[in-house]
C-alpha cells in the first residue's frame, strides 16, 4: 500500500473512532432514518398479504356449481384442492327437501362440519355437531317446526332420519332457513350427492380469477363463478389501503430525510477547521473530498445494517400486535435502505462542502 | 432590551429562521396530514367495505321458511306475511337514518308463461322518496354496486324490466325484446348478471311486481346498508335487560343491532337481524386498518419531532458565538435561556399554524387522491399539533441550549470550541 494511501485510511479511521461523539450522532441519525423506512416498507409490502388473508373471513370466494338436478363428480373435492393448493377451504354441500313427522317441508344440507367450522367463521352457532347422528339447525327453522331440545325425525321419500341432538345457527341469511347434517350421514340416507362446492381460495383478487379460469378449465360441465361482491370489496379496500400505506410511506421518509439531513450538515459544517487544516498542509480538493465521502459512506452503511435489523422488528412487532401474524423480514427492503442512507449522507455531506470549497482556508484557520 | 433583541435575530438572521421553520412546519404538516387520514380512514374504509351489500334484513316475523333447491320449490300452504311498503320512507327517520347508506325491498312472486313459469324479483333500482322534508333516492342500483347490467337500468315507475343472463339465453331473449307477463308487455331494458339467483328471474320494478302478484303495498324483505360500529361485548347484550342509561347508551351507538332494533320500531311484528357475514368480517378488516393507521400516525409524530428538533439543535449550536458574547457581557443563563425559548416559541406557533395549514392539503390531496372524498378534520386537532409544535421545538432547542451554556466564552470567541 501506497504511504498515500495508508495515509487517507489513517484519517479515515481517526475521523471515525478518533474524537468526540459527531460521528456517532451522525450514525444514530441516520439509524433512525433507516429503521423507520424499513418498518414501513416492510409493512407496505406486507399490507396486502395480511389485508388479503382478512378478507378470507368473509368465507368462500368462489363457487362451484352441477348444473340443476345433477350432482358434481365424486373426486372433485380432491382435485379442486390439487389445484388451489393445501391453504384454500373446500365445502361440498348436497341438498335435499325433506319433511318433518308434522308434514312440514325444510332444506336439509348435508356438509362436511369440519370444512364449514373453518370457512364460516361468523356463523353464530350454539353447538356443532360431532356425530353422525346430530344437526346444526337454523334458527328459523327451530322457531318454525316447533323442534324444541332433543330429537327429531325426518323424512326423505318414505326414508326416515332419526336426529338426536342438534345445535341451532344463526347468520341473519338463508342458512337459518336450514338443516345441516354431516355429508356422510345425508348420502347414506338420500343417495345423493354433493352439487355445490363453496372454495375459499387464497390470494389477491387477481390470484382468486385466476383460480377460477383454471378450475373451470378443469370441470367443463359445471358453474364456476366468483362469490362478486366479496371480491369488488377485497379490490377495492386492498388497492386504497396500498395507495394511503404508499403516501404515509413518503410522507415519513421525507420527514426523517430532512431530519437526517440537517444533522449531517451541521456536522460537515462543525469539521470546517479539519478542512482546512488538510487544505492548508496541501492536500488536493479531490482527496478532502474523498475522505469525506468515505467517512460518510462508511457510517451510512453501518447505519443503514443496524436500522434495517431495528425496523424489520418494529414491523414484525407491528403485524404480531395488530394482524396477529408474523411478519417475515423483507430481504427486497435491503438494496432500497442502504441506498437511501447512501444518498442521503452523501448529500447531506456535498452541500456543505460545496460551501466550503469557496472559502479560503486561510480565513477559516484565522477563525472567520 | 429582551424584545429588541428577539426582533433583531428574526430580522437579522432571516436565512436561518427561514430554514428551521421549514423544518417545524415540514414537521407539524406531515404530523396532521398523517393524524387527519389515519382517523378518517376508518369510515372511509367502511364506506369502502359497504359495496359488499346489505348488512341488515327487515322480514316479517312469521314469514314462511324458504324451501328451494335449485329450481325445485315447496310452496307454503298459507301465503306468508308482508310488510307495507309506505311504512319503507321511515327508514331514514330512524335515531341512526343518516348512516342508511341505501335500502331496497324485494317482493318475489312466479308468473305463468309461454316459457313455462318464471320468477319476478319486485325491487327499487333508483326511486326518489321523501321522509319529511328530505328527499333522496336508493335501491338496488346504490344497494348491490356490483350487479352488472347490459344495457340500461328500467325506471321504477314504468313496464320496463331486467332479465337474468341465464334466463335470458334460456328463452332466447334479448336487449329491446318484450316478454308477455299476465297481458302486460314487459320491455327488457338490460340483462343483469349478479352471479346468484337473481340471474335466473325477472327483475322489475316493485309497482308492476305487486301488480302481478295482486298484492297492493306489499314487501316480502327489505335489504338494508347500514355504516355501522364494529360489535363489542356490550353492543351484544339483550337492550331489554339493560339499565336505562346503558339502553341509552347502547341506542345512540351505530351497533348493526342497535340499528336493527330501531328498524324493527318502525315495522312492528317485524324481524330486523343484521347479516353476519357482512357485519362480523367488516369488524375485522376494520379493526386492523384503524389499528394500522393508528401505528402509522405515531410513527409520523415521532419522525416529525425528530426532525424538528434536530434542525433547531442546530440553529442554536450554529449561534455559540453569539452565547459566547452575551455571556461575556454579563448576560445571565437564564437570560440567554429564555431569548431562545422565546425564539422557538415564536417559531413554533408561526411555523406551527402554517403546517396545520399545509397538512390540511396534504391530507385533502390525500383524500381526493384515493377515496374521491375530501377528509374531514377536526378542528380540535389545530391546538393540538400548535401545542405538541410547541413542545417538540422547545424540547429539541433545549439540549442545545445547555450545551452552548456550558461552553466558554473565551474558547467560543477564540474559535477553538
Amino acid at each position: 500500500m501506497s504511504v498515500r494511501a495508508s495515509m487517507f485510511f489513517h484519517v479515515l479511521e481517526r475521523g471515525l473512532l478518533g474524537r468526540g461523539n459527531r460521528p456517532l450522532i451522525a450514525f444514530i441519525a441516520l439509524t433512525v432514518a433507516s429503521t423507520m423506512i424499513t418498518a414501513m416498507l416492510s409493512l407496505y409490502y406486507g399490507l396486502e398479504n395480511k389485508l388479503n388473508r382478512d378478507f378470507r373471513s368473509y368465507g368462500a370466494n368462489v363457487t362451484l356449481a352441477a348444473p340443476d338436478g345433477q350432482t358434481l363428480p365424486t373426486d372433485v373435492v380432491s382435485r379442486a384442492h390439487s389445484i388451489l393448493g393445501p391453504d384454500a377451504i373446500v365445502a361440498p354441500f348436497a341438498f335435499a327437501i325433506a319433511h318433518t313427522t308434522g308434514g312440514e317441508a325444510v332444506v336439509v344440507a348435508g356438509t362436511e362440519i369440519p370444512q364449514i367450522q373453518r370457512l364460516d367463521t361468523w356463523w353464530s352457532v350454539s353447538r356443532w355437531p360431532n356425530n353422525g347422528d346430530e344437526a346444526l339447525v337454523g334458527v328459523r327453522v327451530e322457531s318454525h317446526l316447533g323442534i324444541n331440545q332433543g330429537s327429531f325425525d325426518l323424512d326423505f321419500a318414505g326414508r326416515k332420519l332419526h336426529v338426536k341432538n342438534f345445535g341451532t345457527v344463526k347468520t341473519g341469511s338463508e342458512e337459518e332457513d336450514r338443516v345441516y347434517i354431516p355429508l356422510s350421514t345425508f348420502e347414506s340416507w338420500t343417495e345423493i350427492g354433493p352439487s355445490l362446492l363453496e372454495i375459499s381460495a387464497p390470494g389477491s383478487r387477481d390470484q382468486i380469477t385466476t383460480a377460477i379460469s383454471q378450475l373451470q378449465l378443469a370441470f367443463p360441465g359445471v358453474q364456476v363463478r366468483p362469490v362478486r361482491q366479496l371480491l369488488q370489496a377485497q379490490g377495492a379496500v386492498v388497492s386504497r389501503m396500498r395507495s394511503v400505506m404508499l403516501a404515509s410511506t413518503l410522507l415519513i421518509a421525507l420527514t426523517v430525510a430532512l431530519c437526517v439531513f440537517s444533522t449531517l450538515t451541521s456536522s460537515v459544517l462543525e469539521r470546517r477547521r479539519d478542512f482546512a487544516v488538510m487544505k492548508a498542509i496541501g492536500s488536493s480538493q479531490v482527496t478532502v473530498n474523498a475522505l469525506f465521502a468515505g467517512e460518510a459512506l462508511t457510517i451510512a452503511l453501518c447505519a443503514a445494517l443496524t436500522g434495517y435489523i431495528l425496523g424489520s422488528g418494529i414491523a414484525a412487532w407491528i403485524s404480531q400486535a395488530n394482524f396477529h401474524a408474523v411478519v417475515m423480514p423483507q430481504l427486497s427492503v435491503l438494496p432500497l435502505v442502504i441506498l437511501a442512507d447512501v444518498a442521503l449522507a452523501l448529500l447531506a455531506a456535498t452541500v456543505p462542502l460545496a460551501r466550503l470549497q469557496r472559502i479560503e482556508p486561510a480565513g477559516i484557520l484565522k477563525g472567520e | 432590551m429582551f424584545l429588541r433583541l428577539l426582533y433583531q435575530s428574526f430580522r437579522r438572521q432571516q436565512r436561518r429562521k427561514l430554514l428551521a421553520g421549514i423544518a417545524v412546519m415540514l414537521g407539524v404538516a406531515v404530523a396532521t396530514a398523517m393524524i387527519a387520514v389515519g382517523v378518517d380512514v376508518g369510515d372511509k374504509i367502511n364506506r369502502e367495505l359497504r359495496a359488499y351489500g346489505a348488512n341488515i334484513v327487515v322480514y316479517p316475523e312469521d314469514a314462511a321458511l324458504s324451501v328451494r333447491v335449485g329450481d325445485q320449490e315447496v310452496k307454503p300452504a298459507s301465503p306468508g306475511a308482508h310488510l307495507k311498503e309506505s311504512s319503507l320512507p321511515s327508514i331514514k327517520g330512524i335515531f341512526w337514518g343518516h348512516n342508511i347508506l341505501a335500502f331496497a325491498p324485494f317482493l318475489e312472486t312466479e308468473v305463468p308463461t309461454q316459457s313455462g313459469t318464471l320468477r319476478v324479483i319486485g325491487t327499487y333500482f333508483d326511486k326518489q322518496l321523501r321522509f319529511g322534508t328530505e328527499e333522496f333516492s336508493t335501491g338496488v342500483e346504490k344497494l348491490y354496486p356490483w350487479w352488472k347490467v347490459q344495457g340500461r337500468w328500467p325506471t321504477d315507475s314504468g313496464t320496463d324490466g331486467l332479465v337474468g343472463s341465464q334466463l335470458a339465453s334460456r328463452i332466447g331473449k334479448h336487449v329491446g325484446d318484450s316478454i308477455d307477463l299476465l297481458g302486460v308487455p314487459v320491455r327488457i331494458s338490460g340483462i343483469l348478471s349478479t352471479g346468484s339467483a337473481e340471474d335466473n328471474a325477472i327483475v322489475a320494478s316493485l309497482a308492476l311486481t305487486q301488480q302481478l302478484a295482486h298484492a297492493p303495498d306489499a314487501v316480502d324483505k327489505i335489504y338494508v346498508s347500514a355504516l355501522t360500529k364494529p360489535e363489542d361485548a356490550f353492543a351484544r347484550r339483550d337492550p331489554d335487560r339493560m339499565t336505562s342509561a346503558d339502553r341509552d347508551r347502547w341506542y345512540c351507538s351505530p351497533y348493526a343491532n342497535s340499528v336493527a332494533y330501531q328498524l324493527r320500531e318502525i315495522f312492528p311484528g317485524a324481524h330486523a337481524e343484521q347479516i353476519r357475514q357482512a357485519t362480523q368480517n367488516e369488524g375485522t378488516v376494520l379493526s386492523h386498518i384503524s389499528g394500522m393507521m393508528l401505528l402509522i400516525a405515531i410513527a409520523s409524530l415521532i419522525a416529525a419531532a425528530l426532525a424538528v428538533s434536530a434542525a433547531m439543535a442546530t440553529t442554536v449550536l450554529e449561534r455559540r458565538q453569539e452565547v459566547g458574547l452575551m455571556k461575556s457581557l454579563g448576560a445571565t443563563e437564564p437570560a440567554i435561556a429564555s431569548l431562545f425559548v422565546c425564539e422557538a416559541a415564536l417559531l413554533a406557533l408561526c411555523a406551527g399554524i402554517l403546517g396545520f395549514l399545509l397538512g390540511d392539503a396534504i391530507a385533502q390531496r390525500i383524500g381526493q387522491a384515493i377515496f374521491h372524498t375530501g377528509i374531514v378534520i377536526t378542528p380540535v386537532l389545530l391546538p393540538m399539533v400548535i401545542f405538541l409544535a410547541l413542545l417538540v421545538t422547545i424540547a429539541g432547542s433545549a439540549v442545545a441550549i445547555r450545551r452552548a451554556l456550558k461552553l466558554d466564552p473565551v474558547l467560543v470567541l477564540r474559535g477553538d470550541a
